[in-house]
């Protein structure tokens, strides 16, 4: 055989096949991804049980959409009502607490509508747009751009369609740029703002408001629906998560100084 | 097979309803694209003609260079026009990023070295005697470069056509510099990817289709464009 196809070869076979280690693939949100928060707190789990955690990061539509057709087995999400629909379409067996965050009005520090301090978000949000300033919303289905949709609902709706409301289509991080770039206000999880912040000339200007709690739940698919599922592996994750240490490690993630998720069991 | 079925059923029904969101988004790839392949153009091809057909001093580091931003990723086009147009780069002052204008900016910066690459690579394959026949009958050098043009106008067509598709399936520039924006600056590559991040398959088939269609007319208008048919 020549020795370029024996390469080829060769380079195929490293790209997956052989021996099946045991592994769970877990759908889960941007926000989790880009904070950091899954590098401090897989690699504990993965040491002490030989699972290997394949992470697709993605908005919380697409990774429930990955668990509906059995291509994931873990779904870490967060938008309530999306994921009971999931279990109770029967495709994933349970949905548990895992930990909370919050979400934070930004906006350029200078804040032109005059939000800051307000302790209604929907209020601030109307503002905005009585206003005529810029708003990013990530407008690809995710917890995030779901509890945007609730507060703009609470207020009359958003103005989709006008020139300042720019609907961007895309992740967390992406929207702060953008939303920096345009001097925009925009909605964002506590997490990914805070690792982004150094980056950015964005102030939290409206925080604290009971409506902007954000709680993530953990749902295995259900293996009776989708038959290549890993369910051994993905119940011990569920089990990691919500156990006293992954609830603990939860509870001792930081960046800057700052604690980011809270554990939904109150350990920390 | 049935999610793939599904998938096309929904979407030629998306297309077939005239989506307005989708449709806009032609409009957008169309727009982009065409403006950028022909303003790159109107440089690019004369351009690389000129080096495969005079081989002035200085042009062997030249095709090189293009054939280098040929090979350049997108994305680095992308940060590159994003460094130029951001709010603290240096064009900052004019506010156009996230427009079309910066989709454009960057696609003529894909587009131009392919195209020059391309055209010098199909004229300076070309017997001398194109150019030195009419050169000695006493046409000028832009006039014999045309006629040289004329000579390898399939390769041409070809060179547009690569362009087109490189511009028109182009991501990596329309979300960084175009920022995704919903009817304004939303291309259908990014739509698909938009609909996907939803877990929407049909919603991301259907711009889908809508490429293959583009490209095909593409092809079709190349094809009349170089009159291969009457050959």
């Amino acid at each position: 055989m020549p020795r370029g196809l024996l390469l080829i070869l060769a380079l195929w076979a490293g790209c997956g096949g052989g021996a099946d280690p045991a592994r769970v693939r877990l759908a889960t949100t941007t926000s989790t991804e880009d904070s950091g928060l899954l590098q401090w707190l897989l690699p504990p789990f993965e040491e002490a049980t030989g699972i290997e955690v394949q992470v697709g990061p993605a908005g919380t539509g697409q990774a429930l959409a990955l668990g509906e057709r059995g291509d994931a087995d873990l779904v870490l999400v967060h938008a309530r009502d999306r994921e009971d629909a999931f279990v109770a379409a029967g495709h994933g067996t349970e949905r548990r607490d895992v930990m909370w965050n919050d979400f934070v009005l930004l906006g350029p520090p200078d804040d032109p509508a005059g939000v800051r301090g307000t302790t209604d978000a929907a209020l601030a949000l109307r503002r905005i747009a009585d206003a005529r300033r810029p708003f990013v919303s990530r407008g690809d289905d995710s917890g995030t751009h779901i509890k945007e949709r609730a507060l703009w609902a609470r207020t009359g709706g958003a103005p989709a369609g006008a020139p300042h409301y720019l609907d961007a289509g895309q992740g967390m991080g992406a929207c702060l740029v953008l939303a920096d770039e345009k001097r925009a206000y925009v909605l964002a999880d506590r997490g990914t703002f805070l690792s982004y912040r150094r980056r950015l000339d964005l102030a939290v200007l409206v925080e604290g408001d009971p409506a902007l709690r954000n709680p993530y739940g953990a749902i295995p698919v259900d293996p009776a629906r989708h038959p290549g599922v890993r369910a051994a592996e993905a119940r011990r994750l569920l089990e990691w998560l919500t156990s006293r240490e992954g609830q603990a490690r939860i509870a001792a993630f930081r960046v800057d100084g700052n604690a980011l998720f809270h554990p939904a069991h109150g350990v920390g | 097979m049935d999610f793939l079925w599904e998938g096309l059923r929904e979407a030629v029904r998306l297309v077939a309803s005239g989506d307005a969101h989708v449709f806009h988004a032609v409009w957008v790839s169309l727009l982009c694209t065409l403006l950028s392949v022909s303003l790159a153009s109107l440089v690019a091809i004369p351009y690389g003609a000129w080096l495969g057909l005079y081989r002035p001093r200085g042009a062997r580091p030249q095709v090189f260079l293009l054939r280098v931003g040929m090979a350049l990723p997108t994305v680095i086009l992308g940060l590159l026009v994003y460094a130029l147009l951001s709010r603290r780069g240096l064009l900052g002052g004019l506010d156009l990023l996230y427009t079309k204008a910066a989709i454009i900016a960057g696609e003529i910066l894909l587009a131009f070295p392919l195209l020059a690459t391309l055209a010098h690579g199909a004229t300076a394959a070309l017997d001398r005697e194109v150019v030195e026949t009419p050169l000695t009958l006493g046409a000028g050098r832009v006039r014999a470069m045309l006629r040289a043009l004329g000579e390898v106008r399939t390769a041409i067509a070809a060179a547009y056509l690569a362009a087109f598709g490189r511009c028109h399936t182009e991501l990596g520039i329309a979300i960084t510099v175009g920022g995704n924006l919903r009817m304004r600056t939303r291309t259908l590559p990014s739509t698909i990817q938009l609909e996907l991040s939803r877990g929407d398959f049909a919603g991301a088939l259907a711009p889908g289709i809508l490429l293959v269609l583009l490209a095909c007319g593409a092809a079709v208008v190349t094809y009349r464009l170089a009159r291969e048919d009457r050959r």
